[in-house]
């Protein structure tokens, strides 16, 4: 692990990289796929169509979110990956396995933010599905998002993020 | 031989954590699975002889947490290795205390599993 969990705040490129490292890790591992990381969004995506969406909240020291946004088609694929089985719908197996992603990655994530893990804590995934969606933000946090590509499919994790006084 | 329970709000967790059991060549007879601490509570007072305990600690209802203080405040000294995404040192040393035997950090490998279970089956 490269950051220093006691700075009391990161820069985009320390997040950047720690997400890059954190997705790859879980992809590498719990999904047998090896995405790619592109050249981070300078401004977040808020629309999506016929997407999942896996969100984990932070709160305590720090506040935010970690959210995984990917096409359902991609989705189905990492599914069927992660159970061994083929996946060929969005059911409950698809949101699950949607959410656990964002949930590692959330813990990833949370790692760097709490050494000690006890000043931070994890909300349960949320997911969203649908054909066409927006999600947004309402606090001024900072926004880091990088796409990624596995073969001729992208998708995209995002991290807002705030300090709290 | 063991018989395993798997605690976990994830059924894909819960999934991945009894290919990987299997994969690794561990000595596993039957897994039950629980999707929180109060699932899993019920599933240990219906009688079943379960030989390793493996939780989450981030879940709805009854957290690993408060599940392990459950599990020894019973009496019961079957060994529970925590499964989880929180891999803060406190929350680890928190575990222990409550009577957590070790912890494997989620995303794990069967290999890993291997390790940390072989020598509790």
């Amino acid at each position: 692990m490269s950051l220093d969990p006691s700075a009391s705040t990161f820069s985009e490129e320390q997040l950047a990289a720690y997400i890059i490292e954190a997705t790859r890790e879980v992809f590498s591992t719990m999904v047998m796929m090896d995405p790619k990381d592109d050249y981070p969004l300078k401004d977040p995506v808020r629309r999506f169509q016929c997407s999942i969406t896996g969100m984990v909240g932070f709160a305590g020291t720090y506040s935010g979110v970690i959210s995984i946004h990917c096409p359902v088609a991609l989705a189905l694929k990492i599914t069927s990956n992660m159970l061994g089985m083929e996946c060929d719908e969005v059911n409950e197996d698809l949101n699950d396995a949607i959410g656990e992603i964002a949930n590692m990655l959330g813990g990833s994530v949370k790692q760097v933010l709490s050494k000690g893990g006890l000043d931070v804590k994890l909300s349960i995934p949320t997911v969203i599905a649908g054909e066409d969606y927006t999600v947004n933000s309402l606090s001024a946090s900072d926004c880091v998002v990088i796409p990624f590509h596995v073969e001729d499919d992208k998708f995209i994790v995002g991290l807002t993020l705030t300090k709290e006084d | 031989m063991a018989n395993i329970l798997i605690v976990d709000d994830s059924s894909t967790m819960r999934k991945i954590i009894s290919r990987s059991l299997r994969q690794a060549g561990l000595p596993v007879d039957e897994i039950f699975e629980a999707g929180d601490g109060i699932e899993g509570l019920s599933v240990i007072a219906s009688g079943k002889t379960i030989g390793l305990i493996l939780s989450d600690i981030n879940m709805p209802n009854m957290d690993g947490l408060e599940f392990i203080k459950q599990v020894r405040a019973n009496g019961n000294t079957v060994p529970v290795v925590m499964i989880t995404t929180e891999g803060g040192e406190e929350i680890i040393k928190e575990a222990m205390s409550n009577g957590a035997s070790d912890s494997i950090k989620k995303p794990f490998t069967p290999d890993q599993l291997q390790e940390k279970l072989g020598k509790l089956i």
